[in-house]
C-alpha cells in the first residue's frame, strides 16, 4: 500500500472535529494565522503555484495560475466563489469534507480569499445538502467568534466574509459561469467564455471559482511548505486525492489517496474487490460524464495525465464499478434520462442532441431499434461536443460513445433479439 | 395562501438584500409549492417581470408549482444507485403508491420523484423521504419506508425476528412431509418443494432454521423475483391469503409439525416471515 501523508481526511473521524475548539487543538487556523503573521498575499500565491495543485472540480487547472488571471489594479471588488454543488454522479467528496470538517474548508477559503485580496466569499452549495449549510454556518459562526472570520481578521486588518447560499436543484449550476448566474439569482445559464470569471465573473466583478477539495488542500500547502505537498503523488499532478468508491465494490466510500495509484490496487486492496465475487465488467473512473474503461484497462494509475492517455479523465474522481450483470444500453439510457433532463436549453446542439439521444437509447432499450441507429448515435454525438457554450454538451456524450464503442454487441442484441444480452430485472416497458 | 404572509416573507428578504432564488424558497418552504397568486405579489412588489419569477421557478428542480404531498419521497438514479438495482426501487414505489414518478396521490399524503445523484453513491440505492436518508434499499423494504413515512420518521424501529430454531413441516394442502434428510442445509434436514419463475421450473431447497435464510435452488433465482412454489408430491401451489408484511409479495404457508403454521415471503432476499404455532403469533 502506498506510503503518504493524508491531507484532507487527517482528521476527517476525529470525534467533534466539526467542533472549532477540537480543529484549533488539531493544529487548525495555524495556517491562517502563519499567512497573516508573516505572509504577504502574493507570497501565498506562490506557494500554492509552486505546489502544483489542480483544480479538484473535474478540469485540473493549476489553482495558483488561476489566482494570477485576475486584473493587478481592479477598481471593481474581486470575489471569491466556493464550488459546493456537487452534483456529478459517482461523487460525494466535497459532501464529506463540509459535513465532517467544515474548518478545514472555512480555513481553506479564508486563505485563498487573503491570496486574491477578496473581502466578500460565496459558497455556493447544493441544494440537497442541507445538514452541509448548517455545518458551514456554524463553523462561520464559530470561526467569527474566535476573530479567524469577519472585520480585522486576528488584528491584522484584513476583512473576509463567508456567505452561504443554497442551491435550488440544477445539475448546470455546477458549472462555473452558470453557478454565477445562478448566485445572482437568475436560472442558471452558463455564459460564453471568454470573457473568463476571473476577469467578468459575478456582478460583472472579477471572480474566482475554486472547488472545496481544492481549497482544502491550502492550508496544508501554507502550514508544511509546498515542497511537502508535491512529495505525494506525481511529478505533474501533485498531492493526494479523494476517490470515491461506489457500485458493485465490496467497500464503497471515500478513499483519500496519492494520484497516481493503481486504479487495481484502489478496487481491490482499498475497496475489497467486487461486491458477491463477480466479474468486473467497466469503471467510469471520474464521475458519470467521462468515457468508461474496460476490465482489462485496471492497471491504469489514477492521476490527470494517465487516464488521459487512457483515453478517459480523472474527472472529479468518482470511481463507479460495474459488474457483469449490468446492461450496458440501460446504464447508457439511464444517464442519457439524466443529461437531457438536465440541459438547460440554451444551446441548440446540446438541447436537441440530448433529446434524440434519449429518444434513439429509448427505441433500442425496448427493442425497436436498427441497426442503422448506432452510428446515428454516433453523429449525434460528433454534432454536440465542442459546439456548446458550457461542458454539458460534451459531458453527455462519453457514456454513449464508449459503450458503443466497447460494448456494440450487446447494443446489436438488444437490436436483433429484442432483449437484453445480460438481465438486469424487468425492463422499462 | 394569504398576502400578508408573502408581504412578510418579501419584507425580510429585502432587508436582507437576497435575490430572487431566496424569496421562492422561502415561498416554497412556507407553503411547500409556489402559489401562482404568490409570484404575482413578489413581481409586483420587486419589480422581477412575471416571465423571469415563473422561469427560475420552473429551472430549479426544488420549486414546484403544483402542491406537493405531504410526504416528498425521492429514489436516486445517479449510475452508482442504478446499477444496483435502484430502478426496480422505483418499479415498487409507483406499485405501492399507485402513482407515477412526478405524481401526488389523491389523498395528498405523498409525492414521488427521482433525483440524478443525492451525493451518497457508496450507500446506494438511496431514498430520501422528507430529508432522511435511507441507504441500501431494495423492493423488500419499500412497503416499511411507506408506512415509517405515514406513522413518523422518528419512531424506533422494532428488531426483526432473529431467533434461529429448527422446525419441521408438511404441505398445506396434503400434509406430506417437506422434509429432506438426503439434502442437508445449515447441518439441519432441509425443505424441498418445487419452484417456478420465469419459464423454469425445478427444486428448491430451504434451511429448516427458522431465523436462518440460507437455500439452494436448480436454478438462480434473480434478486428480488417472486417465485412460485409448489408441493413436491401432490403439486398443488402453496399459496396463503396473506401477503408479506414488508413487500407485499404472496406468503407461502406451510404446516409445522406439532401444530401451527410457518410462513415465508415468496421473494428472493425478503426476509419477511411469520410463525403461528396454535394461535400464539411469535
Amino acid at each position: 500500500m502506498a506510503d503518504f501523508e493524508k491531507i484532507l481526511f487527517k482528521n476527517i473521524d476525529f470525534p467533534d472535529q466539526d467542533k472549532i475548539d477540537i480543529y484549533i487543538k488539531n493544529g487548525g487556523y495555524n495556517a491562517l494565522r502563519k499567512a497573516l503573521d508573516s505572509m504577504s498575499p502574493e507570497s501565498v500565491t506562490e506557494e500554492v503555484i509552486k505546489s502544483g495543485l489542480r483544480g479538484r472540480g473535474g478540469a485540473g487547472f493549476p489553482t495558483g495560475r488561476k489566482w494570477t488571471f485576475l486584473p493587478k489594479d481592479s477598481k471593481r471588488p474581486v470575489y471569491l466563489t466556493v464550488n459546493a454543488d456537487e452534483s456529478e454522479p459517482g461523487t460525494f467528496k466535497d459532501r464529506e469534507l463540509i459535513e465532517k470538517d467544515p474548518h478545514l474548508v472555512i480555513e481553506g477559503t479564508l486563505l485563498a480569499a487573503y491570496a486574491i485580496k477578496c473581502g466578500q466569499a460565496y459558497i455556493y452549495i447544493r441544494g440537497e445538502f442541507a445538514f452541509g449549510a448548517r455545518q458551514l454556518n456554524k463553523a462561520i459562526e464559530e470561526a467569527r467568534a474566535k476573530g479567524f472570520l469577519g472585520k480585522n481578521i486576528l488584528g491584522k486588518g484584513v476583512d473576509i466574509e463567508i456567505i452561504v447560499h443554497r442551491g435550488g436543484g440544477a445539475y448546470i449550476c455546477g458549472e462555473e459561469t452558470a453557478l454565477l448566474t445562478s448566485l445572482e439569482g437568475n436560472q442558471g445559464y452558463p455564459r460564453v467564455k471568454p470573457p473568463f470569471p476571473a476577469i467578468s465573473g459575478l456582478y460583472s466583478a472579477p471572480t474566482i471559482i475554486n472547488n472545496v477539495e481544492t481549497l482544502s488542500n491550502i492550508p496544508y500547502i501554507i502550514n508544511k511548505g509546498a515542497e511537502k505537498f508535491s512529495a505525494f503523488g506525481t511529478a505533474k499532478s501533485p498531492g493526494t486525492k479523494i476517490f470515491c468508491l461506489s457500485g458493485h465494490i465490496n467497500k464503497p466510500g471515500n478513499y483519500e489517496l496519492p494520484m497516481g495509484i493503481p486504479l487495481r490496487e484502489l478496487l481491490y486492496e482499498y475497496g475489497g474487490g467486487i461486491k458477491d465475487g463477480r466479474n468486473l465488467k467497466a469503471v467510469i473512473p471520474g464521475g458519470s460524464s467521462v468515457p468508461l474503461l474496460t476490465a482489462d484497462k485496471v492497471d491504469v494509475r489514477m492521476d490527470f495525465e494517465s487516464l488521459a492517455e487512457a483515453g478517459t479523465m480523472l474527472g472529479s474522481a468518482g470511481v463507479i464499478v460495474i459488474d457483469e450483470t449490468v446492461c450496458m444500453v440501460r446504464a447508457a439510457y439511464n444517464l442519457a434520462r439524466f443529461y437531457q433532463h438536465e440541459s438547460c436549453g440554451q444551446c441548440t446542439p446540446c438541447r436537441q442532441g440530448t433529446y434524440w439521444i434519449l429518444a434513439i437509447l429509448e427505441r433500442i432499450e425496448r427493442g425497436r431499434g436498427s441497426l442503422k441507429d448506432l452510428d446515428k448515435l454516433l453523429e449525434i454525438c460528433e454534432n454536440i461536443e465542442g459546439n456548446t457554450i458550457c461542458p454539458l454538451g460534451d459531458a453527455a456524450t462519453p457514456s454513449v460513445k464508449s459503450t458503443i464503442h466497447h460494448f456494440r454487441d450487446e447494443y446489436e442484441y438488444h437490436i436483433t433479439e429484442q432483449k437484453c444480452k445480460v438481465s438486469m430485472g424487468p425492463r422499462f416497458e | 395562501m394569504s398576502a400578508p404572509a408573502v408581504l412578510k416573507i418579501l419584507e425580510k428578504n429585502v432587508k436582507e438584500d437576497a435575490g430572487l432564488i431566496a424569496i421562492l424558497e422561502d415561498i416554497q418552504a412556507n407553503y411547500g409549492y409556489l402559489p401562482k397568486e404568490a409570484l404575482e405579489i413578489v413581481a409586483e412588489k420587486t419589480g422581477y417581470p412575471l416571465l423571469d419569477i415563473f422561469g427560475v421557478a420552473t429551472f430549479y428542480k426544488s420549486f414546484s408549482l403544483k402542491p406537493r404531498g405531504e410526504h416528498l419521497i425521492s429514489v436516486c438514479l445517479g449510475t452508482a444507485c442504478h446499477v444496483r438495482s435502484a430502478p426496480v426501487v422505483v418499479e415498487e414505489f409507483e406499485r405501492q403508491l399507485g402513482i407515477k414518478v412526478g405524481e401526488t396521490t389523491p389523498d395528498n399524503e405523498f409525492s414521488l420523484e427521482t433525483a440524478a445523484c443525492l451525493g451518497a453513491c457508496a450507500l446506494g440505492p438511496i431514498v430520501v423521504v422528507d430529508g432522511r436518508y435511507f441507504s441500501n434499499v431494495d423492493t423488500s423494504e419499500v412497503k416499511r419506508i411507506i408506512k415509517k413515512a405515514r406513522t413518523g420518521l422518528d419512531k424506533v424501529t422494532v428488531k426483526a425476528d432473529q431467533r434461529i430454531f429448527p422446525v419441521e413441516v408438511s404441505c398445506s394442502k396434503c400434509n406430506h412431509s417437506l422434509m429432506d434428510s438426503s439434502h442437508l442445509i445449515d447441518g439441519y434436514p432441509s425443505i424441498k418443494v418445487t419452484m417456478s419463475f420465469s419459464d423454469l421450473h425445478g427444486w428448491l431447497a430451504l434451511s429448516s432454521l427458522y431465523g436462518s435464510y440460507n437455500v439452494s435452488s436448480e436454478y438462480e433465482i434473480p434478486g428480488e423475483m417472486i417465485v412460485n412454489i409448489f408441493c413436491p408430491h401432490c403439486h398443488a401451489e402453496l399459496l396463503g391469503a396473506a401477503d408479506c408484511a414488508d413487500c407485499s409479495a404472496p406468503m407461502i404457508p406451510m404446516i409445522v409439525r406439532g401444530g401451527g403454521v410457518v410462513q415465508i415471503c415468496s421473494r428472493k432476499g425478503c426476509k419477511g416471515h411469520m410463525l403461528d404455532l396454535n394461535g400464539v403469533n411469535l
